[in-house]
């Protein structure tokens, strides 16, 4: 059964926190979508379906060709960036991997 | 309320000029704003673009979630508060290009994740019919500006009925076509697989006008379908006669709503009123019985699906090379904190649903499992549209609801008649809600969704139903409920 | 002793003119931040339409390499935050790679081996980060780049297995012409698995990963120092951890990176924004018509068809364009021990001291021919066909010019050196006694004949010339 820390974890590997009663409240969602889930679960012939990606498959999709075009102006890629330095986005130093 | 082509033949009749109904529509944006909050961004400049196309010169809004360039769009979030984005989403690029005149950014549930209209970070948006009410959403601003009257259409985004709901809470017409009728590309992903481009419009004639300018294959998104050789506006007046519509029992029967209040009641009869109003027009409806277990777990399996791809979809938000950063000596840091900060609690427990959905142990009981049953429900449906040419629904179990008075989605009795919508964007079937008339002085809705593809003959139906129906323009102003 | 057991995972940029799933450029830039799309830097609402020639590049390697291919296009996210991933997530393949369950033969020390490949799959590079003393910074050029990844087993046991792989798989990435392979531009990293394990045991020992390893003589020193080093543990009665290391390419030895416990979950699942695209068998076909013979083969065919050795065949097929312009000149006629010897005695030396590519090389494989057919017929010595060689490239002549202009054809005609043969033999009847008696003379008339010619008497006919008058006297 999935914990309060559990939930922690979860969260910090998704690189966010919250406040306690947040994790209560999460682990009531978590209980009523398991619910409904495991009713999914016990559908007649259910495994023998294959599960849906996309709406529909018609295989009408192509390829983009090879071609380079236009890129953003450096100027564009740094436009959001609140910390940059000599034309690249800057950050605390990256230490490990 | 001025359609489209009504602001047309005044434009091309010289009685107002498109800078004229670009001011009209600013002032009522303004005036309505602390009261409604429809808007992120209210435009202070016209854009001046004129074409040929039917919605040259003529206002609209659009959903905070697509991107224009220059303009901030902050998909109501926190974590995109400052946004500007450096390029144009291709539905606002087409519109651009046809000289429709960009009003106003519209307010949607953070990150178009909800159904409420209430979650954006510039606060909640109401219903222009009551304001203790909720508009629904997530294109919540979207419906309410055409509800109100400022805009005669503008532009939202469907994953589950976000374009739908609205719609029928605000008594306009809402439609999402065929999924890849309409480019994607920059429209702030959600859900991958289930997101739509749509549009809300005064009437039928309306949305076909608009979704005739926004379809077609796009280059930037692999999953657009192929031009077809056809305009929407050309086809919407063609005989129905003999086309067929189903609807489900066990979404419509009153005999299973045994606690179920006078509101929903009423409704049911209201749509029963109005299938017999189809019957006359020369339809052929039938009631058809769909497996119970299947349309209740519709919810769970859509919840399932978007919270794992939208937990995917905003990973790129770390506040690195966009985005307000956060406070930290390290990198991961950062990252922590800008997110930590920049979504609100109800995002975070969707993403952590939806990552948990992913893990390696869960993925085939939870993300599978609910792939399956997509594919069961989209199995069923295709084999109906075999006899069937669209099937026909109430939008909603209830009309707008009350601030304080929040739906649940998940309790039994709402499962299947507040959710079943979702099958549209399951499927990526063409769906769109018109107005039903009113229950207890609010608008209610009923959705009809066709076969996939055919957008040209689902819009068909509903333009003729629409006609029998006579709902079309409502805005609170002019009506008397 | 311990067994050593090696896998390999090599990353390998695709050759194209734009990204995996972008139209940004895809070209080797000085400026950072350049070649870059909406789509590269995962901006809201971007999304990935994906490259034809870097999928059908991919094709090309998986057939090349012997691996199955699938029915359809289909691609995955890998789930993982990295201030170097923009995204948050990989577009890779996980589902249906490009080809899987393949070998490719390679040879070392004279034997045969094949080794066994796991999959290969197409993903996308990430951007670069590079460090500085409190911050890092970033360049989303690579960011897209379309990476191509090669999963062997682990099926190798020794360092020389492994480099002889790498060069091998280098060699078929450039004679498929899938991409450029350079190390030095960090176009191609590997991963590397090594367990040890006793002689005789039926399981495999604990396997330590190394990430992204720059270059093979890296590589080398990385499985030398793990060999090393997990050695000593077992030696000693310890157990080798399962972790994943990092090869420090300073003091060349491998660091913990972390271990088994703390592996990532990458919430693989399909990407929804590529719909699936069917594989026809036509295109397969076409893709494998263009698959060049590759080295393996070549070398097999050079040794059996045309007689060389291991050692030359190796040095021609090293360089396909090199291999393809020795073939050419074969079908030009030219015997292919003599195409061979010119190719790896004179060519392959001048073309190194001049860092010149065989396909900037201003002699074409018929002005070889020419060339060597000039010596073989004994128009020209082949101390001759050198100097004719230089001056060629020297002066952008053709060998036929070349010969006219320095007057160096050779003396064939019989007369002209029986005559100048009498004369001498006439002179020093004396050495013609000597020769009688056992006595080695026959050189000397030989160097006279070609003294009196200025050299350019054809040494062969000479010879017989000599022979034959002195056998009349």
């Amino acid at each position: 059964m999935v914990t309060k820390e559990n939930l922690k974890d979860y969260a910090a590997k998704l690189m966010f926190d919250m406040d306690d009663e947040g994790y209560e409240r999460t682990l009531k969602e978590f209980e009523t979508v398991e619910k409904h889930m495991e009713l999914i679960g016990k559908i007649e012939n259910i495994k023998s379906v294959e599960p849906m990606t996309f709406p529909y498959v018609i295989y009408h999709a192509n390829f983009r060709e090879d071609e380079a075009k236009d890129c953003l102006t450096n100027e564009e890629v740094l436009a959001n960036a609140k910390d940059t330095k000599a034309n690249q986005v800057r950050v605390p130093k990256v230490v490990g991997e | 309320m001025k359609t489209i082509m009504d602001l047309r033949k005044d434009l091309d009749e010289k009685k107002v000029t498109s800078d004229e109904l670009f001011n009209e529509a600013i002032d009522k944006a303004h005036k309505y704003q602390e009261e409604f909050n429809s808007f992120v961004t209210i435009m202070d400049k016209k854009e001046e673009n004129e074409s040929n196309s039917l919605i040259s010169g003529i206002p609209y809004a659009l959903k905070d979630n697509f991107s224009t360039k220059g303009i901030l769009t902050t998909a109501s979030s926190n974590i995109l508060k400052d946004y500007v984005p450096v390029y144009d989403s291709t539905a606002y690029k087409k519109l651009k290009d046809a000289g429709a005149v960009l009003v106003g950014k519209t307010v949607l549930d953070e990150l178009a994740m909800g159904g409420t209209g209430t979650t954006g970070h510039t606060g909640i948006v109401r219903n222009p019919w009551d304001k203790n009410r909720e508009i629904g959403g997530s294109s919540a601003g979207s419906a309410a500006s055409v509800a109100l009257g400022i805009v005669p259409f503008s532009i939202g985004s469907d994953t589950g009925d976000s374009i739908r709901k609205p719609a029928a809470f605000g008594g306009v017409v809402g439609f999402k076509p065929t999924y890849g009728r309409i480019s994607r590309y920059g429209l702030f992903a959600f859900a991958s697989s289930l997101d739509h481009v749509g549009c809300f419009a005064r009437c039928v004639r309306d949305a076909a006008i608009v979704t005739d300018i926004l379809k077609g294959q796009d280059e930037r998104d692999m999953t657009s379908l192929p031009d077809e050789d056809i305009k929407y506006t050309d086809v919407i007046d063609n005989d129905i006669k003999g086309k067929k519509l189903f609807y489900i029992k066990e979404i419509t029967d009153k005999t299973l709503y045994k606690d179920a209040g006078e509101e929903t009641l009423e409704i049911l009869d209201k749509f029963k009123e109005t299938v017999e109003e189809c019957k006359k027009l020369g339809f052929i409806v039938e009631e058809v019985s769909f497996d119970e277990k299947l349309l209740k777990a519709i919810y769970p399996s859509y919840m399932t699906i978007s919270s794992s791809e939208a937990t995917s979809n905003n990973s790129n938000l770390t506040g690195i090379p966009f985005g307000p950063r956060g406070e930290g000596g390290s990198i991961n840091e950062i990252m922590f904190d800008a997110r930590t900060k920049g979504f609100s609690e109800l995002i975070k427990r969707r993403f952590i649903l939806g990552s948990y959905i992913l893990q390696r142990e869960n993925q085939e009981r939870l993300f599978k499992n609910a792939g399956r049953l997509r594919h069961l429900i989209v199995d069923k449906m295709n084999e109906l549209y075999k006899t069937y040419d669209a099937m026909i629904l109430p939008a909603s179990g209830g009309v707008a609801p009350k601030f304080d008075n929040e739906i649940d989605r998940m309790s039994d009795r709402y499962l299947i008649l507040e959710n079943h919508m979702a099958i549209g964007n399951f499927g990526g079937f063409p769906s769109i809600t018109i107005p039903n008339g009113f229950v207890n002085g609010m608008p209610i809705g009923i959705n009809i969704t066709g076969r996939v593809f055919e957008d040209a003959l689902t819009l068909n139906i509903a333009n003729k139903i629409e006609e029998a129906l006579g709902y079309k323009g409502l805005i609170k102003e002019e009506y008397d409920v | 002793m311990y067994k050593v057991t090696i896998g390999l995972e090599v990353h390998c940029e695709v050759k194209t003119n734009s990204k995996n799933f972008s139209s940004a450029r895809n070209t080797y830039s000085e400026y950072p931040n350049e070649n870059i799309d909406t789509t590269d830097l995962g901006l809201p609402g971007i999304l990935p339409v994906a490259n034809k020639e870097a999928f059908k590049k991919s094709l090309k390697m998986a057939l090349a390499l012997n691996c199955k291919t699938p029915d359809v296009v289909m691609f995955d996210r890998k789930n993982y935050y990295y201030p170097d991933l923009p995204k948050g997530y990989q577009i890779t393949q996980e589902t249906k790679p490009v080809g899987v369950n393949g070998y490719v033969m390679i040879n070392v020390n004279g034997e045969d081996k094949k080794i066994l490949i796991n999959n290969i799959h197409l993903e996308e590079d990430t951007a670069s980060l590079d460090h500085f003393g409190t911050y890092s910074l970033i360049d989303y050029n690579r960011a897209g780049v379309p990476l191509l990844e090669t999963v062997t087993e682990p099926c190798m046991h020794s360092v020389e297995e492994a480099l002889t792989f790498l060069e091998t798989l280098k060699g078929i990435f450039l004679y498929t012409d899938v991409s450029e392979a350079r190390t030095d531009r960090g176009q191609m990293r590997c991963d590397v698995n090594i367990s040890l394990m006793e002689e005789d045991a039926k399981e495999l020992g604990t396997k330590v990963e190394m990430k992204n390893i720059n270059s093979f003589n890296n590589v080398k020193l990385a499985i030398e120092y793990e060999i090393k080093r997990q050695t000593e543990i077992l030696k000693s009665g310890g157990k080798v951890l399962q972790e994943t290391r990092r090869f420090d390419d300073e003091d060349l030895k491998t660091y913990p990176m972390r271990s088994k416990v703390d592996a990532v979950d990458y919430k693989y699942y399909i990407e929804p924004n590529i719909p699936p695209i069917k594989i026809t068998d036509e295109w397969i076909e076409e893709i494998k018509s263009e698959i060049p013979m590759l080295q393996f083969e070549r070398v097999e065919k050079y040794m059996k068809d045309y007689g060389l050795s291991r050692y030359d065949s190796d040095i021609i097929v090293k360089d396909k364009n090199v291999s393809d312009y020795f073939e050419e000149t074969i079908s030009l006629g030219v015997n292919p021990k003599s195409s061979a010897n010119f190719i790896t005695s004179i060519i392959l030396g001048y073309l190194n001291k001049h860092e010149l590519s065989i396909t900037d090389f201003y002699l074409t494989p018929q002005m070889l021919c020419d060339l060597i057919k000039m010596v073989d017929s004994g128009k020209i010595s082949s101390k001759q066909s050198k100097e004719v060689f230089f001056k060629c490239l020297e002066e952008n002549k053709e060998p036929g010019v070349v010969v006219k202009e320095l007057g160096i054809t050779q003396v064939t005609d019989d007369k002209t050196i029986r005559d100048i043969v009498v004369k001498l033999l006439d002179e020093r009847p004396d050495l013609i006694e000597d020769h009688r008696k056992g006595k080695n003379t026959f050189d000397y008339f030989v160097g006279q004949v070609m003294k009196e010619t200025r050299g350019k008497a054809n040494p062969g006919i000479t010879a017989n010339i000599i022979r034959e008058e002195m056998e009349k006297r």
